[in-house]
């Protein structure tokens, strides 16, 4: 081996490392952001809980209640689709795209900014909130009650959800929930789960005004637990790609080690040939 | 007086826990005072100023929208979507989001419109309770 094929060797190291350096920076700051969000699913959730709960409330407890909120009609599919905003996540925003099921006369409503750019030309509801990082509370309700007006008028008769389900740090799920009509699992007769409530306006009324917060809680939660999964894909992603690279870095190393050398017992070979040609001149 | 346990939940996490007297909050109907006893009830809440009396007797004030109340036997939950201690309203950040509202009433239509008057009357409710500490 020759003196260039250390260099190129060299080269390689400080180009590796370098790489190693950002992934390492992009996974400690990942694993900063990560607490916090996973923090913020768990303030979220009793929020969204107790409004079903609510809502089965009111259902079950009043025998003549109807609403259009919790019929069946005909007619078109709203989804909202989380993802990222950005790549180098590993599977995060691929494995989503592949697991859900969109018809053609879908309406889409995309959060972040892979979600638009995979759903270009489809028919958008807003591309008002394609930056997943930046949806704050007021957003979720802004479309909660967008949302709700437009099921109600029928542009579309159901809405469903998809997002990454935030399992632990290890695991994350894709996952589509329906969240128009509402589904109430019917009264199991027992007598003893029937409470008097005082609704005020009156019952339908109450449930059409929490029907907007309802949507608004569950689209905050999962775009809490997405932008939690997307940080720990990153995470592992940018894990693998540390460690991958050390490990390159460790297999060149011992191959420039070894060229060195090589180069080094060549040098000696020639000098001690040269020596022993002056010997036998003289 | 004889105490209610009350929980206030938003979705930025449980705000508050514990016995409380009394509580007023303004439902879509109007302002309804719950005291400790009270029938099994529910009603949404809409943008208003919520007085909360303390077991020991302390009054805070907050502004508080969207959302709902509801009464159960064993706990009274008050669950909206914000919720702000009067101590810890921004009123200067207030001011401005009203002035903000204010402008785009005048050039917005229909839906847009329509949030506007909501972000405009949340300003104006935290200014009020912000101001009232004064």
């Amino acid at each position: 081996m020759s003196a260039s094929s250390m260099k190129s060797i060299k080269n390689r190291i400080k180009s590796i490392s370098s790489t190693m350096q950002i992934t390492k920076a992009m996974e400690l700051v990942a694993t900063s952001k990560m607490r916090k969000a996973s923090e913020r699913i768990q303030k979220s959730k009793p929020y969204f809980n107790i409004l079903r709960e609510t809502l089965e409330d009111i259902a079950r407890d009043n025998k003549d209640f109807s609403s259009v909120y919790t019929r069946d009609r005909k007619g078109k599919t709203c989804h909202i689709v989380i993802a990222g905003d950005r790549g180098l996540a590993g599977g995060y925003n691929s494995n989503l795209f592949k697991f859900i099921k969109v018809n053609k006369e879908d309406i889409i409503l995309p959060i972040g900014k892979k979600v638009s750019e995979y759903f270009e030309g489809a028919d958008i509801y807003t591309n008002a909130y394609s930056r997943a990082e930046h949806i704050k509370i007021s957003d979720c309700h802004a479309m909660g009650n967008a949302l709700a007006k437009s099921y109600e008028k029928g542009e579309f008769t159901r809405l469903v959800i998809s997002y990454t389900s935030y399992v632990n740090a290890l695991t994350q799920e894709p996952k589509t929930v329906s969240m128009l009509p509402v589904k109430i699992a019917a009264n199991e007769g027992n007598s003893e789960n029937h409470r008097l409530i005082i609704y005020e306006p009156d019952a339908e009324t109450a449930f059409a005004n929490i029907i907007p917060h309802y949507l608004s809680g569950m689209i905050y939660g999962a775009v809490s637990e997405s932008v939690a999964s997307e940080l720990s894909a990153r995470r592992n992603a940018m894990e693998a790609a540390t460690d991958n690279a050390s490990e390159m870095i460790n297999k060149l190393s011992l191959e420039y080690n070894r060229a060195r050398q090589a180069s080094i017992t060549r040098e000696l070979t020639e000098i001690v040939a040269g020596a022993e040609n002056l010997k036998q001149r003289n | 007086m004889s105490t209610f346990h009350l929980q206030i939940v938003t979705p930025d996490g449980l705000l508050f826990d514990g016995q409380a007297e009394k509580i007023i909050v303004r439902t879509i109907e109007g302002d309804v005072c719950i005291l400790s006893g009270h029938l099994e009830y529910m009603s949404p809440v809409a943008t208003g100023e919520a007085k909360i009396t303390l077991e020991d007797g302390k009054v805070r004030l907050a502004a508080c929208s969207g959302g709902l109340i509801s009464v159960r036997k064993d706990i009274t939950r008050l669950v909206a979507d914000t919720f702000e201690w009067a101590e810890n309203i921004d009123v200067h950040r207030a001011k401005k989001a009203k002035e903000a509202a204010e402008v785009q009433l005048k050039d917005k239509a229909d839906f847009e419109y329509k949030l506007a008057e909501l972000k405009l009357k949340r300003a104006l409710v935290r200014i009020q309770v912000g101001e009232s500490l004064k």
